[in-house]
């Protein structure tokens, strides 16, 4: 019997040559990803027995949360966390500044194919973008990582996603997702592994894919894996922290359901409030005023995402009323849109340029909304209170929607913008 | 983990009586109290943004079992929307389906959780008293003298976890 990715990468990570669906396998993760979270995960392992970090080149510690903190509370965390991994010589440690951790493993070469990440962040599915198998675990599991090297896991059973055709102008990969998961529903992939294939995917750009990997966890999946091509080897040429092969699926590996979808029909459409499969075509919608525009965080906040938004900025004014906050993913993408004179027509229109971070998407600080407000966001969750105040709105899009709705006041097709 | 496990239910339904699904962790333990590393300090913060549940934690006693619906605990892998029913000392969760890491969470913090297809569909009410047998999945309502759609048996492994009171307990006694 063929075996699909996530069984592969399974069996390689816990010493079987083949591993059956529904089998729980203790497995060693390449790495173990904690961020701000660490504060707490550390108090948990330092009640247990055990001196020290089993192994100091599994952790990757990035403090992206809370970023610089907002509180004396949130800064002692932050103290305790830099003491922790000084007292445990952990190798891999990234203080405030550099970035959301989904993308600061990806641009430090942690991700590669075939490699098993679990990290204490449900959007560690990010990595299935680079043909890894990744996914969220709780605060004791890491702690249990970091004591043993090893986690069980259950072989979930896979799903084929195939997406066929090309998306058109104006239409970004996270409009195919909000559409796929506004048909399969917030449950429609539960403990299960999507693989993502087709023409579409394909073509598109390693941090578009990104979008699918890491948002496929608000469709309940476990893992989120693009098979790896040679635009991942690309990417990895001088960056991969290992040697690593591209694992694929046998032919004849056993799928539960394939669901296909035609990447020419999809449109531009919003996650409306307050949850993530109510999903609605923008040409349906009755008029939003927008308060607030972000575009940033793990899902949206990459170099092509302010390219998107300042294809529609550019030129153009953030409307009067309308705040439009920009939270670049990580140090780099900062320094890549400052470089090349992104940020600068961004902040001409208008736009308030903010530090590399998670920023107001978990509701923490840096942006939170007021009462009533509406929220345009390129992040990934909607549900009520996310962004700090429930009874505020918060619409999911891509960055041309986002972007249109700041130079719009309200929630527009972004293609009106567009030549 | 006991074999047999008894206590009143809180079946987390809307005003309406249909049960309410895909509760994220945002709903269970709201993202303003994240800076809380204290596990006794979470309790009283549970479902305090789930429209009608606010008052969860004053209601709820040790011991009882929590009944809910399709895809509970979805969303992030906060570890607190777990421990803030420990901390109230919930017994037991039985529900029609949960998110993947809040299952993994349940079972590794060593709290009892089992998914029952319908359970929340059934006669069930909050208030009754049921027993959970934990090896077979059956499910019996002791108030109303019915059986109740049984529970899918845990896996020898997550027993193991459960029994040893979470995964850490375990990683210690096994090194």
């Amino acid at each position: 019997m063929g075996q699909t990715i996530a069984q592969k990468i399974l069996a390689a990570h816990s010493g079987n040559d083949a591993v059956e669906v529904g089998q729980i396998v203790t497995v060693t993760p390449d790495y173990v990803l904690s961020h701000d979270n660490t504060a707490a995960i550390s108090k948990k392992f330092e009640k247990l027995p055990i001196e020290r970090v089993k192994n100091p080149e599994q952790p990757v510690i990035v403090l992206d949360h809370t970023v610089p903190p907002s509180t004396a509370q949130y800064a002692n965390n932050h103290k305790q966390i830099r003491e922790f991994v000084e007292k445990n010589g952990i190798v891999h440690f990234y203080d405030v500044g550099r970035g959301i951790c989904h993308q600061v493993l990806v641009e430090e070469g942690f991700a590669f194919p075939g490699a098993l990440i679990l990290g204490a962040d449900s959007h560690t599915t990010t990595y299935g973008a680079l043909g890894a198998a990744s996914a969220g675990i709780g605060r004791s599991e890491v702690a249990a990582v970091w004591a043993t090297g090893e986690m069980w896991l259950m072989v979930p059973p896979s799903v084929k996603i195939i997406v066929h055709g090309e998306l058109p102008r104006g239409v970004a990969s996270k409009d195919l997702m909000l559409w796929i998961i506004g048909h399969i529903g917030a449950d429609g992939a539960l403990y299960k592994s999507i693989e993502f294939y087709g023409e579409a995917i394909e073509k598109m750009s390693l941090s578009s894919r990104m979008v699918l990997s890491n948002m496929a966890v608000e469709a309940g999946a476990k893992f989120g894996i693009v098979p790896p091509d040679e635009k991942v080897d690309e990417f990895l040429k001088g960056r991969a922290t290992r040697e690593y092969e591209k694992v694929f699926a046998d032919p004849d590996a056993e799928y539960e359901q394939t669901l296909e979808f035609n990447a020419d029909e999809v449109v531009p459409v919003v996650a409306a409030p307050h949850n993530v499969d109510n999903m609605v075509k923008i040409s349906d919608l009755d008029e939003v005023r927008v308060n607030q525009v972000l575009i940033g965080s793990c899902t949206n906040g990459r170099t092509e995402d302010f390219h998107m938004a300042a294809e529609i900025l550019a030129g153009r004014k953030v409307a009067p009323g309308t705040r439009l906050l920009l939270f670049p993913a990580s140090s780099r993408v900062l320094m890549d849109i400052l470089l090349d004179g992104t940020a600068q027509k961004l902040v001409e229109a208008g736009a308030i340029l903010m530090n590399p971070g998670c920023g107001p998407c978990l509701g923490a600080h840096e942006g939170v909304l007021a009462d009533g407000e509406v929220c345009v966001s390129t992040t990934n969750r909607n549900f009520k209170g996310r962004m700090g105040n429930k009874n505020a709105f918060i619409y999911l899009a891509s960055p041309y929607t986002a972007a249109a709705a700041a130079v719009a006041g309200k929630i527009v097709d972004p293609r009106e913008f567009l030549d | 983990m006991e074999d047999k496990i008894r206590g009143r239910v809180w079946v987390i339904r809307d005003k309406d009586g249909n049960p309410i699904n895909d509760i994220d962790t945002d709903m269970i333990f709201h993202n303003k109290h994240l800076a809380i590393t204290d596990i006794k300090e979470m309790g009283k913060y549970a479902f305090g943004n789930l429209e009608g549940w606010e008052d969860f934690p004053q209601k709820a006693k040790a011991g009882d079992i929590l009944i809910v619906g399709e895809n509970f605990g979805a969303g992030s892998s906060r570890q607190q929307a777990v421990d803030c029913f420990i901390a109230l000392g919930i017994q037991a969760i039985v529900g029609e389906s949960f998110g993947a890491i809040y299952f993994r969470n349940c079972v590794n913090a060593g709290l009892p959780i089992m998914v029952a297809p319908g359970i929340a569909h059934s006669p069930v009410q909050s208030g009754d008293e049921i027993e959970i047998d934990t090896t077979t999945g059956r499910i019996y309502d002791i108030t109303q003298g019915i059986e109740l759609p049984p529970a899918k048996p845990l896996t020898d492994v997550q027993r193991k976890i459960i029994d040893a009171g979470g995964l850490l307990e375990l990683a210690v006694k096994m090194r």
